[in-house]
C-alpha cells in the first residue's frame, strides 16, 4: 500500500519472481556444492597426480564457470530485482535491516567471482599449490555466500526473537537459521554430483568416464542421510501454527509436496543407471530428465518453504500484501483506500466501486492471483460464487484457512472489491425472482361438540421438515416427515384412546409421489448404504398409510413419511395438507377425521452465495450447478473427492462423516458435527449476524417461498436470533461442545459472539435446544426483554416437541402445534392453514382448550391446572390477530 | 493530477548516518560504470576495427577476452551501489522501478544473453563471423542496459512524473517525454566510447609494436570526450531552468564540481592530444569523480523539496556496520592476494 503495484494480470509479480528464483536456486546451489567438488577433486588428482582427472576438472570448471557465474550470478541479481518489483515494502526491510549482511554477502561474492576467473583463466598457469589455494578460496566464499543469505532467507520465514528486540542478529540468527544452512549444504553437495554428471558423461576415456560416474554419485549419495535428518530439523524449526495452517489446512501445499518426495526418490533412482554400467546412449538420454527433475525437486522444496510461510511475507510482521500486521486493525476502521498511497481512490462511492475494487484487488490481492492467468486465475478460484458469495469469501479469508491474509479494510471496501471480481465475469448477475405465495382457502372439517366423542389431534414433529434435493451429488437431508397423532375420547374425564383404532393419513392431490421430484431412491444405497424402494421413507413408512402406536410415548406416530413440496401441478407447495381419520378397527367406522399440515421446504438458499438457479422450476432447491459448486470447494478446502464420487454415481450424505443427531449418524471421530461444521464454517464467512444470515440456508426469507416461522412469535417481532442466538452466539454454542475436534477451536477463533465465549453453554445440536419455559418462566407471560438463548434444554426428553404435559400423556405439540408455527400461525399460503385443528374443534385459531375451552376434550368447563400451570384464562396475544 | 508527495512512500531508518551509504553507493558507482563503459566502449572499438587489419583477430584477441571478466566484474560491482542506493533513496527507487517494471525486469534475461554473447564473441573471435553478429548482440543490449537505468534513474528522481502510473500499470512507463533523458543517455554512450579508448591505449601501450593501436586508442578518447562536452552542455541545458541554474552559479559547491570536471576533462583531452597516457589517465579519474559528484548533486537538486537523505531516521548497527567493513578489508586483501600470485604464477610459468 506504500507503493505502486506491477499490474500484469496474467504472469502476476509472484510468478515472474518464482520463475527467477526456482532457476537461479538450481544453479546457485550447484555453485557452492560444485566450488567444493572443484576443489575436493582437484586436491584428490594433485594427490594421486592423476592427470586425466585434473583435465576433468579443467573442463568441469569451464561449465561450471559458464553455467553460475553468468546464469547463477545475473539471475541471483534478478531475484533481488524482482522481488523489489513484487513486493517493495518487504524488500526494502529486508535491504534496511539487512544491508550489512547483504554487503557482506557480496564481499564475499566479489571473493568468489574473482577466485573463480583466476581458477579458470589462470588454470595452467598456476602451481598446483596456488591453483588449490585459490579453488579453496571460491569454495569458502561460496559457501560463505549461503551462509549470509539463509540468514536472510531464514528470517523471513521465522524472524524469532527479531519481532520483538528488532535487533539484527535475533533476526539473523533466527530458530530456522541453523537447520536451513544444513539443508541447504547438503543440496549443494548433492547438486555437485548431480551436475558432475554432465561433464562426466561427456569424458572420452571410458575408464575414466566409469570412474568419474560413480565419483559424482557419491557426491549425490553421501548426503542424503543429512539431508532427511536437516529437513526434518528444518520442518520441526517452525512454528507449530505455521506447519498446521500451511501442511495441514492448506491442501494446496499438497501438489508440491508430492512433486517434492516423488522428485526425491526418482534422483536416487534415476542416477543409478549412471552408477551402473547402462548403455551410454540410455545415460545420455537420461541426463536431461535427472537435471529436470533436479529442478522440479529444488523448485518444489522452494515452493514448499514459501508456502510454510503462509499468510505472511515476513512471519508475524508483515502479510503477503505488503501490510503489517499491527496496522490491520487501524485499517480495518478506517479504511484501507484512505491510507493506501497508490490508489486513484479514497473514498469508495457507487459509481467508483468498480475501480475501488480494481485498486484494491492490486494492493491486497496481486501478488497472489492472477486475472485470467497462469495462477490462482481469481475468476476461476470465484467460479459459481455469486456477489454475495464473494463477498462472504472475502469476508471469511485467512479466518478459518488462515494460509490466505484475512481481507484489510471495511466492510465497503468488500463490497468494492467483490463487485471488481464480478465484473471481471463479463456478464451481470440476474437478480432472483421473487415468491408470490398462493394463498388458498383452506377447508375447515366440521366438529359438532354435542355428537362428535372423539377429538383427533395431529401434528407434524418439525414446524419445518428441510429437504436437500440435490441427492445426485450429496444429501444431508432426505423426504421423510414424521407425524404424530392422538386420538381422545371426549368426556369429564376424557380417555386417550391406544388401541382397537387405525389412524390413517393421507396425502393431498399432486403429492403422492415424491420420487417424481427426488433423486433420494436412485442414490440411497449410496446415500443410506441400502436401496429402498422409491416413495418409502426410510423406516418404511409409504406416502399414504397408517399410523403406528408408539408404546413408550403412547401416541401414535408415523416415522420418516416422504412428503416432497413440489406438487405435479408445478407448484411449490411447502404446507400440504394432509387428512387424517381415526377409523374403529372392529367396525370399520370413522371415529373422527381432520386435516393437517406438513410442512416441508427445500428453500435452502445455497445458490445466493453458491450460484445458479433453485431446482425446481426456478422456485427451490440445490440446483446441479450450486451443487457442484459446493462439493468443489468441500474439496479443495479438505481434500476430498465428493465430487468425483458424485460423477461415478456415489454421492454421500454429509453426515457419514459429521456426526448428526437428527440423522442418527455417528460420523467419523475428529470431525465436527453437521450442525457445527455448517454453523461454524459459515458464520466465519456470512458477512451478517442477524436473521438475515439464518435466512440463507432456513427457509424464512421473509420473500422466500415457504417464511416458515409462521407462529405467533414471529407475528410479536420475535425472531430467530431471539431464542437461537446470532450467526456467532449460535455456532460458538454448538461448536463448544466439539470434542476430539482440532478444528472446533479454528472455527471458533474469530467468531465475536455477543456473548462473551466463556459464559455460552456448549450444546449438542437438536437436543440441547431453547427451553419454551426459559422465557415463559411458569408458562406464564416473558418479559419484554426475555431471550432464549444460552438457556438449552437440559436433554432430549425436555425438547418442546419431545416434551408432555404434567398428565404425562399429551404432548405440548398435540394443543400447541409444531416448534415454528404454535397456534394461532400466519400461513402466507392460506389463512389458518395451520391452525387447521383449533379451528375444527374450537372456532378460534388459538392452542387446544385456550380461553378456557377445556369442553373441546372435556365436555364441560375445568377448573384445574392439571395440563400445566397458568392455563386458566384467556389467550393473551389476541390484538395480533387483527395485524 | 495526484499530488506528487502524497505518492512518495514512506522512507525507513537508515542503519548509519546516510553520508556514508551514499558514500558507498557513489564509490561503488564510479568502479562500475568504468567497467560498463569499457565493456561498451571496447566493444564498439572492436567493432569499428572490424577486420580492417590482415592481422585484426591475433591483436585484438586479447581485448575480446576480457570483455566477459569486464562484465563478471561490472555486475558484480553494481550491486553494493545498487544496495546503497537502496537503503537511501529505496523508497524512491522501488517505485520508479515498478512504473517500469516491464522493462526493467527484462534487464534480467538481456543481461545473461548479453554475458553469454560476450563469451560467444571471445570464443569465436577470429575462428566465426558469427562472432562479429554476437557483438553487435552484446552491444545492443548493454544499450537497452543502460537506456533503462537511465529511465529509472531519473524516474526515480521525478515523482512529479509518477501520475502517469495511473494510466499506465504495467510496468511499461519509460520518460520519453523528458527532453534531458536523451543527452543523459549520449553522455553514458560517448563516455564509454572515451573510457574505451583509453582502456584501448592502456592496453596496447603494454604491448611492443602496437604503438599505433595505443594511438588510436588515446585519439578515440580525445575526440569523444571534445563530443562528449557538447553532450554535457545539451545535458546541462535540458535540465529544468531552476536545476540548470544551480550547476551556473546558483550552487557554488555544484559549480565548482562541474567546472572541476570540465577543465580536468579539458586537460586530459589535451594530455591525450600530446600521447601522454599517464596523465590522461589521473585528469580522467579526477573527471569521472567530479561527474559522479554532479550526477549525485543533480539527484539532490531534482528531489529537493521532495525529500532530502538527512530527513532518514538513523537505527544505528554499528556492529554489523564494522563487521562489514572488516571482511570487506579482508575480502579486499584476499584479492590482492590472489591476483598477487595469478600473476606471480604467470612469471614462473614464464
Amino acid at each position: 500500500m506504500n507503493y505502486p503495484v506491477w499490474e500484469l494480470y496474467y504472469l502476476n509479480s509472484g510468478t515472474v519472481v518464482a520463475i527467477i528464483a526456482i532457476l537461479h536456486v538450481f544453479i546457485s546451489h550447484f555453485a557452492v556444492g560444485g566450488g567444493i567438488f572443484l576443489w575436493l577433486t582437484d586436491l584428490k588428482s594433485v594427490r594421486e597426480n592423476n592427470l586425466p582427472l585434473r583435465e576433468y576438472v579443467r573442463r568441469h570448471l569451464w561449465f561450471f564457470l559458464l553455467v553460475t557465474m553468468v546464469f547463477g550470478g545475473v539471475s541471483g541479481v534478478g531475484i533481488w530485482f524482482s522481488i523489489a518489483l513484487s513486493n517493495p515494502a518487504a524488500t526494502s526491510l529486508l535491504i534496511h535491516t539487512f544491508v550489512f549482511a547483504w554487503a557482506i554477502e557480496w564481499v564475499f561474492f566479489i571473493v568468489e567471482i574473482v577466485s573463480l576467473l583466476i581458477y579458470h583463466y589462470r588454470f595452467e598457469v598456476l602451481s598446483n599449490k596456488q591453483r588449490l589455494t585459490i579453488a579453496f578460496i571460491y569454495a569458502l566464499s561460496a559457501w560463505l555466500s549461503l551462509f549470509v543469505i539463509n540468514g536472510i532467507l531464514t528470517f523471513m520465514l521465522t524472524p524469532g526473537e527479531w519481532l520483538n528486540t528488532r535487533n539484527f542478529w535475533d533476526g539473523f540468527f533466527n530458530p530456522t537459521h541453523l537447520p536451513g544452512l544444513f539443508f541447504r549444504t547438503s543440496i549443494c553437495i548433492m547438486f555437485a554430483g548431480l551436475f558432475g554428471f554432465v561433464t562426466a558423461l561427456y569424458q572420452k576415456d571410458e575408464k575414466l568416464k566409469v570412474t568419474l560416474l560413480r565419483y559424482c554419485a557419491k557426491w549425490l549419495y553421501i548426503p542424503l542421510p543429512f539431508l532427511f535428518l536437516s529437513a526434518v530439523w528444518y520442518f520441526s524449526s517452525l512454528p507449530e501454527s505455521a506447519r498446521f495452517t500451511n501442511f495441514v489446512l492448506n491442501k494446496q501445499t499438497q501438489n508440491p509436496l508430492n512433486v517434492f518426495l516423488f522428485s526425491s526418490v526418482l534422483i536416487y533412482i534415476v542416477a543409478i543407471l549412471f552408477v551402473l554400467k547402462t548403455n551410454k546412449i540410455i545415460q545420455k538420454v537420461a541426463l536431461i530428465p535427472l537435471l529436470l527433475i533436479g529442478l522440479f525437486w529444488i523448485g518444489s522444496f522452494e515452493y514448499l518453504r514459501e508456502y510454510a510461510r503462509k499468510p505472511y511475507i515476513i512471519y508475524g510482521y508483515m502479510y503477503s500484501p505488503s501490510i503489517i500486521v499491527t496496522d490491520a486493525e487501524k485499517l480495518n476502521k478506517e479504511g484501507f483506500l484512505k491510507h493506501a498511497k497508490w490508489t486513484k481512490i479514497k473514498e469508495i462511492s457507487e459509481e467508483n466501486k468498480i475501480q475501488a475494487g480494481r485498486e484494491l484487488f492490486n494492493l491486497q490481492c496481486l501478488s497472489c492471483h492472477t486475472i485470467g492467468g497462469v495462477k490462482n486465475d481469481i475468476i476461476k478460484k470465484t467460479e459459481g460464487l455469486t456477489y454475495l458469495g464473494i463477498v462472504s469469501q472475502i469476508y471469511g479469508q485467512g479466518k478459518v484457512l488462515d494460509y490466505m491474509p484475512k481481507f484489510v479494510g471495511t466492510e465497503r471496501e468488500i463490497e468494492a472489491l467483490a463487485s471488481f471480481i464480478v465484473s471481471l465475469r463479463g456478464k451481470k448477475e440476474e437478480p432472483h425472482a421473487e415468491f408470490t405465495p398462493k394463498e388458498e382457502p383452506v377447508f375447515i372439517p366440521s366438529f359438532d361438540p354435542k355428537k362428535d366423542e372423539y377429538v383427533l389431534l395431529v401434528w407434524s414433529v418439525l414446524g419445518e421438515k428441510c429437504i436437500t434435493d440435490s441427492d445426485r451429488w450429496f444429501s444431508f437431508l432426505y423426504a421423510g416427515s414424521t407425524l404424530q397423532a392422538l386420538l381422545i375420547k371426549r368426556g369429564v374425564k376424557p380417555e386417550i384412546i391406544t388401541e382397537g383404532v387405525e389412524i390413517h393419513y393421507i396425502p393431498p392431490r399432486g403429492h403422492e409421489n415424491p420420487s417424481k421430484y427426488l433423486d433420494f431412491w436412485k442414490y440411497s444405497e449410496s446415500l443410506r448404504g441400502k436401496k429402498i424402494p422409491g416413495n418409502v421413507g426410510v423406516s418404511g413408512k409409504t406416502v399414504r398409510g397408517v399410523f403406528d402406536f408408539d408404546k413408550d410415548r403412547k401416541i401414535f406416530i408415523a416415522d420418516a413419511v416422504p412428503v416432497s413440496p413440489y406438487s405435479d401441478d408445478g407448484a411449490f407447495n411447502p404446507y400440504p395438507i394432509f387428512d387424517a381419520k381415526a377409523i374403529e378397527k372392529s367396525t370399520g367406522k370413522v371415529l373422527q377425521q381432520t386435516r393437517f399440515v406438513v410442512p416441508v421446504s427445500t428453500e435452502l438458499r445455497c445458490f445466493v452465495c453458491h450460484g445458479g438457479k433453485p431446482r425446481f422450476n426456478g422456485i427451490s432447491g440445490i440446483s446441479d450447478e450450486t451443487a457442484i459448486n459446493i462439493l468443489k470447494i468441500h474439496d479443495r478446502n479438505h481434500g476430498t473427492k465428493l465430487y468425483e464420487n458424485a460423477l461415478k454415481g456415489k454421492p454421500m450424505m454429509c453426515q457419514k462423516c459429521h456426526e448428526d443427531f437428527i440423522v442418527k449418524s455417528e460420523g467419523i471421530k475428529g470431525h465436527n458435527s453437521f450442525s457445527a461444521s455448517m454453523h461454524g464454517w459459515h458464520a466465519n464467512y456470512v458477512p451478517y449476524k442477524d436473521e438475515r444470515a439464518c435466512n440463507f440456508c432456513h427457509p424464512n426469507d421473509a420473500k422466500g417461498n415457504t417464511r416458515c416461522n409462521r407462529d405467533i412469535h414471529t407475528k410479536l417481532g420475535i425472531g430467530c436470533t431471539r431464542c437461537h442466538g446470532k450467526l456467532d452466539d449460535h455456532a460458538a454454542s454448538v461448536l463448544l461442545a466439539q470434542k476430539d475436534s482440532r478444528t472446533a477451536s479454528i472455527l471458533l477463533k474469530n467468531l465475536k459472539p455477543e456473548t462473551p465465549i466463556e459464559k455460552i453453554n456448549p450444546r449438542k445440536p437438536w437436543v440441547n435446544q431453547p427451553d419454551c419455559l426459559s422465557c415463559h418462566i411458569g408458562f406464564t407471560k416473558p418479559s419484554a426483554d426475555a431471550n432464549g438463548f444460552n438457556k438449552w434444554t437440559s436433554d432430549f426428553g425436555t425438547l418442546y416437541r419431545v416434551r408432555m404435559d404434567n398428565t404425562g400423556k399429551i404432548p405440548c405439540t398435540a394443543c400447541h402445534s409444531s416448534p415454528h408455527a404454535v397456534y394461532p400461525a400466519f400461513n402466507d399460503f392460506g389463512k389458518n392453514r395451520d391452525n387447521i385443528q383449533p379451528m375444527q374443534y374450537q372456532g378460534n385459531p388459538f392452542p387446544i382448550g385456550a380461553d378456557m375451552k377445556c369442553e373441546v376434550c372435556h365436555k364441560v368447563k375445568i377448573q384445574g391446572t392439571g395440563h400445566h400451570a397458568d392455563i386458566l384464562k384467556m389467550f393473551r396475544n389476541r390484538k395480533a390477530l387483527q395485524q | 493530477m495526484m499530488d506528487a508527495i502524497s505518492l512518495i512512500p514512506y522512507a525507513e531508518a537508515v542503519p548509519v548516518p546516510p553520508l556514508i551509504l551514499i558514500f558507498l553507493e557513489q564509490l561503488f558507482f564510479l568502479i562500475h560504470i568504468i567497467l560498463v563503459n569499457s565493456i561498451l566502449g571496447v566493444g564498439l572499438i572492436l567493432l569499428y576495427k572490424w577486420k580492417r587489419t590482415v592481422d585484426f583477430f591475433d591483436i585484438n584477441r586479447p581485448l575480446a577476452r576480457r570483455i566477459p571478466i569486464f562484465f563478471a566484474l561490472a555486475i558484480n560491482m553494481a550491486i553494493p551501489a545498487l544496495l546503497f542506493l537502496q537503503v537511501v533513496f529505496g523508497h524512491l527507487f522501488y517505485s520508479s522501478s515498478v512504473l517500469m517494471g516491464t522493462f526493467w525486469i527484462l534487464i534480467i534475461p538481456i543481461l545473461i544473453i548479453a554475458y553469454y554473447s560476450s563469451y560467444f564473441h571471445y570464443k569465436k573471435f577470429g575462428v566465426s563471423q558469427y562472432a562479429k553478429y554476437s557483438l553487435i548482440l552484446m552491444i545492443s543490449l548493454v544499450l537497452y542496459v543502460a537506456f533503462i537505468l537511465v529511465n529509472n534513474l531519473s524516474m526515480m528522481e521525478m515523482p512529479e512524473k509518477w501520475s502517469l502510473y495511473f494510466s499506465e500499470r504495467g510496468g511499461t512507463i519509460l520518460l520519453w517525454s523528458v527532453s534531458s533523458i536523451y543527452p543523459r543517455f549520449l553522455h553514458f554512450i560517448v563516455a564509454s566510447l572515451a573510457v574505451g579508448g583509453i582502456v584501448y591505449a592502456f592496453y596496447f601501450s603494454k604491448k611492443s609494436n602496437s604503438e599505433k593501436n595505443a594511438m588510436d586508442g588515446i585519439r578515440i578518447f580525445a575526440y569523444a570526450t571534445m563530443v562528449q562536452m557538447a553532450v554535457g552542455v545539451w545535458f546541462l541545458v535540458s535540465l529544468p531552468e531552476s536545476i540548470m541554474l544551480k550547476f551556473m552559479g546558483r550552487d557554488s559547491v555544484a559549480t565548482l564540481v562541474l567546472v572541476a570536471g570540465i577543465g580536468t576533462a579539458v586537460l586530459s583531452v589535451i594530455l591525450a592530444f600530446k600521447n601522454n597516457l599517464k596523465g590522461t589517465l589521473i585528469f580522467l579519474l579526477i573527471t569521472l569523480i567530479a561527474m559522479v559528484i554532479n550526477r549525485y548533486n543533480l539527484r539532490i537538486f531534482s528531489l529537493e523539496d521532495k525529500f532530502s537523505p538527512t530527513s532518514l531516521e538513523i537505527s544505528p548497527q554499528w556492529d554489523v556496520f564494522v563487521l562489514f567493513v572488516v571482511i570487506l578489508l579482508i575480502g579486499v586483501g584476499v584479492l590482492f592476494y590472489m591476483v598477487k600470485i595469478s600473476f606471480k604464477g604467470k612469471e614462473e610459468a614464464k
